[in-house]
């Protein structure tokens, strides 16, 4: 019971999530700025940005509706935690895992970004209106080639949780390089569900101010930020858990060869951010149906054809 | 509670959060803040980065005298902020009303209308003054007395 708590809450879980969330969201910075040719923030940024709006006075607007508002992040927080739980960190001891669990990860994965719309929505902003109803638009871009491009690999290991996946293209490594289109499909979809730039619709601050989030301050905000660096971290564990599995069954080195994995993954994302201007809602939902659907349906086809031959 | 106060107050030293508004500038002060934004001058070594809700912002940096038909908005941003806040008078019309002082339709400085914790003069300011104000403020929050909280009690 205390180890499994610990687990949850310390060490592969609530803790260890925010905690490497924040170093996360830092690398992710420094990224962008030496792309840009500055030098960037320094190591402790992302704390001191969240320790501030701790800080800070919470405004709650007059004709917002209270308890949504206050209760929102917090949703958003603890599903993306809930999900975080059958991850992989270290091999082979997710906090917990059964068969089926990939698809209630996909689920929680949809709870912060619905809590995101909600938050929008009962500010009764203008912006944030707009910027949720782009949220839930944007939303039904990625989503299903993101679904896909994760659900493709299963149909090769034969199951559906992530640390079944993660054993069974340990085994049998050459199986993943069929998965490599799959693999840059949920790059580029996870970057949607992330809403960072070219996908950065929501909170587009030249357009619409803030987004969802424009009425949010002090700990209510600093929750949410919490909440999305913690999906940054969910997203990247999930698809190094999917789409790079290496592991030796040493604890210490697998938990190493994780940190690499996902470092890879935030690397290519910020890459991504930094290389890329705002695109349109319309261009981005062309982009999404017209190339990464037909890229993940072709790769289901491929994927069920060769589990068809085995 | 005491450590805790204290990362919190280290935390509002090491980022601040600025929201750049217009009161009415003749646009050359508006012009050398944005270019402290930029990668040249690298504002983020500090921490600061510039937000589009006064929600989410610490320092309101204002440029140029303030007009009849901006007091309010003026007023009403200043407002929208959460404790502890600070606002930063850019310019020398920001800091006194500069050669539009005494116009029909200007009230003269920004604190004529919400107080002000940084005067930059300049005609325009330079990037590197209003860097080295960013640093001067957040280094008064070190001393014991601060004027968040005195406003805040």
């Amino acid at each position: 019971m205390l180890s499994a708590l610990t687990k949850i809450l310390v060490f592969p879980g609530f803790l260890f999530m925010s905690a490497y969330g924040l170093f996360l969201e830092y690398l992710d910075r420094k990224v962008y700025a030496r792309l840009q040719h500055r030098s960037g923030p320094p190591w402790y940024q992302p704390l001191a940005d969240f320790l501030k709006l701790l800080g800070k006075e919470t405004i709650i607007p007059a004709n917002a509706n209270q308890r949504m508002f206050r209760i929102l992040p917090v949703i958003s927080l603890s599903a993306v935690a809930t999900a975080f739980i059958y991850v992989p960190v270290l091999a082979k001891a997710p906090s917990a895992s059964f068969e089926g669990d990939l698809i209630i990860v996909l689920y929680l994965l949809t709870i912060p970004t619905v809590s995101l719309f909600l938050a929008g929505w009962y500010s009764r902003s203008v912006y944030a209106t707009i910027g949720s109803v782009r949220t839930l638009t944007q939303m039904f871009a990625y989503e299903v080639p993101l679904f896909m491009a994760l659900l493709a690999p299963a149909l090769i290991a034969q199951t559906w949780s992530v640390t079944g996946m993660a054993e069974f293209y340990s085994q049998n490594p050459l199986y993943h390089l069929l998965n490599i289109p799959a693999f840059f499909v949920a790059l580029i979809s996870g970057q949607g569900k992330l809403e960072r730039a070219p996908f950065d619709l929501p909170e587009a601050e030249t357009e619409i101010v803030a987004g969802p989030l424009v009425e949010y301050s002090g700990k209510l905000l600093a929750i949410f930020k919490m909440s999305a660096v913690c999906e940054l971290v969910l997203i990247a564990s999930l698809i190094s858990a999917v789409f790079l599995p290496l592991m030796t069954g040493n604890p210490l080195l697998d938990f190493l060869l994780y940190l690499i994995k996902t470092m890879a993954v935030l690397l290519f994302l910020a890459l991504l951010r930094s290389a890329m201007a705002r695109l349109r809602m319309d261009q981005m939902i062309k982009f999404c149906w017209r190339i990464l659907t037909p890229i993940a349906v072709v790769q289901i086809i491929i994927n069920l054809v060769i589990r068809g031959v085995l | 509670m005491g450590l805790l106060k204290k990362a919190i107050n280290w935390g509002i030293r090491k980022s601040p959060w600025i929201l750049h508004f217009n009161a009415g500038a003749c646009n050359g002060c508006d012009i050398e803040t944005i270019a402290a934004l930029t990668p040249r001058f690298d504002l983020e070594r500090m921490g600061v980065i510039q937000q589009g809700s006064p929600r989410h912002a610490d320092i309101l940096v204002c440029t140029g005298a303030v007009t009849l038909q901006t007091k309010e908005r003026l007023k009403q941003i200043y407002d929208q902020m959460p404790e502890p806040k600070f606002v930063m008078a850019v310019g020398t019309c920001a800091c006194s009303g500069g050669i539009f002082d005494g116009c029909y339709c200007v009230m003269g400085g920004i604190d004529k209308v919400i107080p002000v914790d940084v005067y930059i003069p300049g005609c325009a300011v330079r990037p590197e003054a209003l860097i080295s104000a960013v640093q001067k403020l957040l280094d008064t929050l070190k001393r014991p007395k601060k004027r968040g909280e005195e406003d805040a009690g």
